[in-house]
């Protein structure tokens, strides 16, 4: 028997999720420990090894894969934890990081205070050469000037330091050269090279590339190797992989060279799952994929069947955050959640977060000390939460706390606790809902057009309404929900993108060079390819595209090639014509008579995960379905009324079946609220379709 | 002003953001399909749609001074083209008939839906060249539109059956410099406004003629009542306030003094603006066109009221902008020239307006902006060696532009110039480098440029490049040498630009005013602009700030301690702190030496 094992450490909760090649078997989930990672981990697939009746070791030796997902570097990134790091930058040209690339929301909104750049200025150093744009040293190295600038980098005790010259692209020797005095004068710092890590055109989103990558070496290399030592010590031998920003995996060793690709890691798989879980439902190509979790709502979006995409990710707010300058899973992210914390302002308004309890001492309810009222103790309130069965009664919830701490503030806004209770889930759900229009109704995309796929542990919590409110008709909750982003790494593709740059006009084609250049990425791809095959993973897929433009043009788009070299005047011809057509397909224009320009060549490797299709689940009902207990329950928008909820246990529920709200599905990971009016039909696949009236 | 009562709040909110995001993804057209680096990377350019009847919609980030005044422009399109169909489109660079200047060549689309004219889509860009008689889109010493020389389309079609009209295409290559170049900025327009079109189209088959007319109206309708309620709390009274842009010797040798009259009328909800009391259109570039007089003092009065009210026909209903023919800040007489008038003047137009609102009291308005765009903004032109001797000309933008402070916050740093709004994006160095034969030097912000105060302006940049293997043509305007961003309620002015030529031996040679120079390979030009005006007296700035600013060396020791009167101590091995007993000392001795 061979497993799949994906863990997903989140901020409160770490999943784990167990499968073979017959599909998902177990899920388990733990709290995070924030200061022993792999305590979390462990307790996590323990949990799950549990379900399946195995010990940890027993199943950690019987797996052959390991996926791991982690929002540690982009919260440390986005609470400003990542290491003290110096930027280094040709001189002349010090406030790369401070100008971005310009651009602001609104026009007339200048009372806000201009952001801090993700280096600060008195980190930054200036480095005395210059290299132009063809490549040419207008300004040689200055060895001994750097040799002291570097003196003062180590006098200011930096953790790492990031380095990005201008015209590095075109001519690496300058920044190599210091790439190699830090590692003699700093040495053991790690140090990040613009032009190994991210070899594009313009400083600015190289530079900023660069100096979030250094950022998270020293703490997540030393958590990604503790990883390794750790699962050797459990007895796990197999490979590790980790799932990346680009919505694919990389092996550990590559992760490690560049933990940049860490950013969104988790969450990115999100979208993976939830287009899976759509089809599998035919339940059409346009999904909304929530993720709930105990500190972050995420919101990704599924468009035509296609994961959205972006190569302008900005970690904060567009213009004013930091531009990660590569290409990501387009995720928005919310602090929002079940560890929500709910205050009244200096205004007496009542507000949810952004603060979160986290996992320690983590809600109320949890009886770990938590001292403020949160939205998970706001159900428990509301008898959403079953005290005796959450977490599959692995963790019992103490009603008490949680009406201690819904007390001062109910006596605050002269309601009753369950009013309050409401009013804090009511104002959760709003911060929710801007958070979905942000990426559905400002891109234009009308949310009621698409279904709602919602995962994460809260999320079954208040989904329904928030849906409601936005006009969408059909939520589709997997069974599997508590743990989303690490089921989507099953579903997932080991990713290797290569790149090359070599111009090439198609009014003259310089067939050899490009064909030397394609050459070149094959080779690559087939060393990476190579060394899946080694560990048997041989159903791989390889793309190649070119980014090209009309001759003078300044952006390039994207567009595929038809073989894998070009021989002949038709062969460029047909690549002519496709630009064209793609051309006045993205921007309804086409210049017949001008040449198209090739700048930078693409090829990318997938290599499919061996995993079966996922089996319909063929449990059938013998006996009538019967609703375990009957709970009250608090349902409404702003008074809150007291119903009787009938209360089913997931294992009870069978293909076909339907629970009319006001009813509660408590599963083992997640609990799903059935407001009064909306009805869950359990599919073929066992999982809960909800339609709102 | 009552929406019909059947409009759904929630279709509401999702038809507003549907325009705007059609407008975006036009920008995005624009922007991703263009050749110019001014259009292409300094997104020099606005989109914008305009209802079947001339009035403004939807504008999401575009740029105020571009298309406040864009429904002038609409307007003239039906007026002068009765035979409007389906396939037309328009090019218009008329400054009398609407335009901002002559170099924002607009295209405009009609957007028919069951055969009515419901929405004309608008892409407006600044080009890199439009035929001027000198290689500059900004002819500040021309005397008349003759002189500036640009090829004028009075909403001219170019487009018919979605086909060029080729007599205007070949018209404009015989002209315009770079002609390929011109003509790819020209097909990213026509894109832009043809994928507005098709989404329009696409929106009105989805929800309806009808519904798209009862979301129009429901929709300015709020926006009036959103402008209407943030009127209603101001404080009733006139403001009145003078400036002056800067002299250009032989051209303008006394400068131009303006005056901006506002008169707040909270119980009738009005703002009224009154630029009559001003002088006559004057022989040279800097006259504001008509779009331009109005929207760069809307846009002074927007920044200071709450930034998140929509700005279309319905929220400018409540101000009105009193013009007076033959005006340097009013409607222009034909031929004067208003080759400028979308920066120059009309930025001491965005200044003196909200500097006017801070005479309201503390906590209103803002101080002034940088007024230069220096040679590190030039129209550069030349030959380039690398590639055949090739042609180029181009708008840099690799300056900064100190913004103003504002009563909660330090200026922005990347503002460029009033009328930019920060909304403009910087070039990259790099792909300067590689587009242009040109070397930048460095480029970095000064410190101790932003003028100080409670909340400190932001600081100005400095730019130094010059030629590589042949000569280049740097041609500027750059006005705030003479007079300063102003900061306002005790707070300090930021510093002067200056342009500066450095000749291979050595000797600096200062320009003012206008910049018309051809460098040298060995030669370069530097450019400071200005940084932003200060808000509130300096002594009142919280020692945190200044330490920051001195940290992070925005602010000099001596500065901090002279000006902000913040002492430190550091110790031995430590990092900078605040004295706080010498801090207390300090400015009190500096308020008492003010008398």
């Amino acid at each position: 028997m061979s497993y799949r094992i994906s863990i997903d450490t989140g901020g409160t909760f770490t999943d784990a999720v167990v499968a073979d090649a017959s599909g998902i078997l177990a899920i388990g989930k733990a709290l995070t420990d924030p200061q022993r990672n792999f305590a979390g981990v462990q307790a996590a697939i323990a949990d799950a090894a549990g379900h399946l009746g195995l010990d940890l070791r027993t199943l950690l030796a019987a797996t052959d894969v390991f996926i791991y997902g982690t929002t540690r570097a982009t919260n440390a990134i986005v609470t400003q934890r990542t290491a003290r790091t110096a930027m280094l930058l040709t001189e002349g040209f010090p406030d790369i990081l401070v100008y971005r690339q310009g651009g602001k929301l609104n026009a007339h909104q200048l009372n806000v205070d201009y952001p801090e750049p993700y280096v600060p200025r008195h980190l930054t150093f200036e480095i005395p050469e210059r290299i132009d744009a063809e490549g040419n040293v207008v300004l040689a190295l200055d060895e001994a000037r750097v040799r002291t600038v570097l003196q003062a980098v180590a006098a200011e005790n930096v953790e790492a330091v990031a380095v990005c010259l201008l015209w590095s692209i075109a001519n690496p020797a300058h920044e190599r050269r210091v790439g190699e005095l830090v590692a003699e004068l700093l040495p053991g710092v790690p140090c990040t090279l613009s032009h190994e890590l991210n070899p594009v055109l313009r400083e600015y989103p190289r530079a900023s590339s660069t100096a979030i990558d250094a950022s998270l070496k020293p703490l997540m290399q030393e958590q990604l190797r503790l990883l390794e030592r750790n699962l050797a010590e459990s007895g796990y031998t197999g490979d590790i992989l980790v799932s990346a920003s680009v919505g694919g995996v990389m092996h550990v060793e590559d992760m490690i060279e560049r933990p940049i690709y860490l950013v969104k890691s988790g969450p990115a798989m999100a979208p993976i799952a939830g287009l899976s879980y759509a089809s599998l439902e035919s339940a059409g190509t346009n999904v909304v994929v929530v993720d709930t979790g105990g500190t972050t709502f995420d919101v990704s979006l599924v468009r035509d069947g296609q994961v959205s995409h972006t190569r302008e990710t900005w970690l904060g707010e567009i213009y004013t955050g930091h531009l990660l300058g590569m290409g990501s899973v387009d995720i928005r992210s919310i602090g929002a959640g079940g560890g929500s914390i709910a205050w009244l302002d200096a205004g007496g308004l009542l507000r949810v977060g952004p603060q979160s309890a986290g996992a320690r001492p983590g809600p109320a309810c949890y009886g770990a000390g938590g001292q403020e009222p949160t939205v998970t103790d706001a159900a428990v309130m509301l008898g959403y939460l079953n005290p005796a069965h959450f977490l599959g009664g692995k963790m019992p919830l103490d009603v008490e706390a949680a009406r201690r701490v819904i007390e001062p503030l109910a006596a605050r806004l002269g309601k009753s606790n369950a009013d309050t209770a409401l009013a804090i889930v009511t104002v959760a759900n709003e911060n929710m809902i801007k958070a979905i229009q942000e990426i559905t109704v400002k891109e234009g995309f009308n949310p009621a057009d698409s279904i709602l796929v919602a995962g994460g542990g809260a999320a079954g919590l208040n989904i329904l309404p928030i849906a409601r409110s936005l006009g969408m008709r059909q939520v589709l909750i997997p069974r599997t929900a508590g743990a989303l982003s690490a089921c989507g790494a099953h579903f997932s593709d080991i990713v290797r993108e290569v790149s090359a740059s070599r111009y090439a006009t198609t009014g003259d084609f310089d067939f050899a060079a490009v064909n030397d250049v394609i050459a070149a990425l094959d080779a690559r791809l087939d060393a990476f390819a190579a060394t899946l095959a080694r560990r048997g993973l041989t159903d791989v897929t390889r793309s190649l595209a070119v980014e090209a433009r009309y001759a003078g043009q300044i952006w390039e788009l994207e567009v595929p090639l038809r073989g894998r070299r070009f021989d002949t005047a038709d062969e460029v011809a047909a690549l002519v014509d496709d630009f064209h057509a793609e051309h006045e397909r993205v921007f309804a224009v086409r210049d017949p008579d001008n040449p198209i320009e090739c700048i930078h060549w693409r090829a990318r490797l997938s290599a499919n995960l061996p995993r079966g299709a996922q089996a319909p689940d063929t449990r059938r009902r013998s006996s009538p379905l019967a609703a375990r207990a009957t709970r009250t329950a608090y349902f409404g928008l702003l008074q809150a009324e007291a119903c009787a909820a009938q209360i089913h246990y997931g294992e009870d529920l069978r293909p076909g079946d339907r629970v009319s709200g006001p009813a509660i599905i408590e599963e083992p990971t997640t609990t799903l609220v059935i407001y009064p009016g909306a009805t869950a039909v359990v599919t073929a696949y066992g999982h809960y379709l909800c339609e709102l009236a | 002003m009552t929406s019909p009562p059947s409009f759904d709040p929630v279709l509401l909110a999702v038809l507003s953001n549907r325009m705007d995001a059609i407008v975006r993804e036009m920008t995005n057209t624009l922007l991703r399909a263009a050749r110019s680096a001014v259009i292409a990377m300094s997104r020099d350019f606005s989109c914008c749609l305009v209802t079947g009847d001339g009035r403004l919609l939807a504008t999401a980030e575009a740029a105020p001074v571009h298309v406040f005044g864009t429904h002038l422009q609409a307007q003239a399109m039906t007026e002068l083209h009765p035979d409007l169909k389906e396939g037309d489109a328009f090019l218009h660079n008329d400054p009398y008939l609407g335009n901002t200047h002559p170099a924002d060549h607009t295209i405009l689309v009609p957007v028919f839906c069951d055969g009515v004219h419901l929405f004309t889509a608008v892409a407006k860009a600044h080009q890199a060249d439009i035929g001027n008689s000198i290689p500059t889109t900004y002819h500040a010493a021309a005397r008349d539109i003759y002189e500036e020389g640009a090829l004028i389309f009075p909403c001219v079609r170019v487009q018919q059956d979605f086909q060029n009209v080729d007599d205007i295409i070949r018209m404009c290559r015989r002209r315009i410099r770079v002609p390929d170049q011109w003509y790819g900025d020209y097909l990213a327009a026509i894109g832009a406004a043809r994928i507005g079109e098709r989404r329009l189209k696409a929106l009105a088959d989805q929800v309806g003629v009808d519904a798209l007319r009862d979301f129009v109206t429901a929709w300015f309708d709020y926006s009036e009542r959103r402008i209407v309620q943030e009127i209603r709390r101001l404080p009733a009274g006139r403001l009145e306030n003078t400036t002056c842009h800067d002299p250009i010797p032989g051209v303008v040798p006394d400068g131009i003094p303006l005056k901006v009259v506002l008169e707040i009328d909270p119980v009738n909800a009005m703002i009224d603006i009154d630029l009559r009391d001003n002088p006559d259109c004057l022989p040279c570039g800097l006259n504001e066109s008509m779009a331009c007089a109005i929207n760069n003092t809307m846009t002074g009065v927007f920044n200071c009221l709450d930034p998140d009210i929509p700005h279309n026909a319905g929220t400018f209903r409540r101000i009105r902008v009193h013009l007076r023919e033959n005006c340097v800040v009013g409607i222009p007489r034909f031929p004067a020239s208003c080759s400028v008038a979308t920066t120059n003047v009309g930025d001491r137009l965005v200044n003196a307006t909200q500097s006017a609102f801070a005479g309201i009291g503390d906590g209103w308005g803002l101080a002034e902006g940088n007024t230069a765009l220096t040679s590190g903004c030039a129209v550069v032109s030349g030959r380039d060696a690398r590639h055949g001797e090739r042609d180029f000309i181009n708008q840099m933008f690799l300056m900064g532009g100190g913004g103003p402070a504002s009563p909660v916050s330090d200026g922005w740093i990347n503002l460029l110039i009033p009328v930019g709004a920060g909304l403009l994006y910087r070039d990259s160095v790099e792909l300067d480098e590689q587009k242009y034969p040109l070397l930048v030097k460095s480029l970095k912000l000064m410190p101790d440029s932003g003028g100080a105060g409670r909340f400190r302006g932001a600081p100005g940049t400095e730019v130094v490049y010059g030629p590589r293997k042949r000569p280049i043509r740097v041609v500027s305007a750059p006005d705030g040498w003479r007079t300063p961003p102003r900061g306002v309620r005790g707070g300090l002015n930021g510093t002067l630009s200056a342009d500066h030529v450095l000749q291979a031996d050595g000797v600096e040679t200062k320009v003012e005013g206008f910049i018309n120079v051809e460098l040298q390979p060995g030669e370069f030009i530097r450019g400071r602009d200005c940084g932003g005006g200060g808000y509130g007296d300096p002594l009142e700035r919280e020692p945190a700030r200044v330490l920051h600013d001195v940290r992070e060396r925005w602010v000099s020791r001596q500065q901090a301690e002279t000006v902000y009167g913040v002492m430190f101590h550091q110790p031995a091995s430590g990092t900078l702190e605040v004295d706080e007993p010498a801090t207390q000392a300090a400015r009190l001795r500096l308020a008492e030496a003010r008398g």
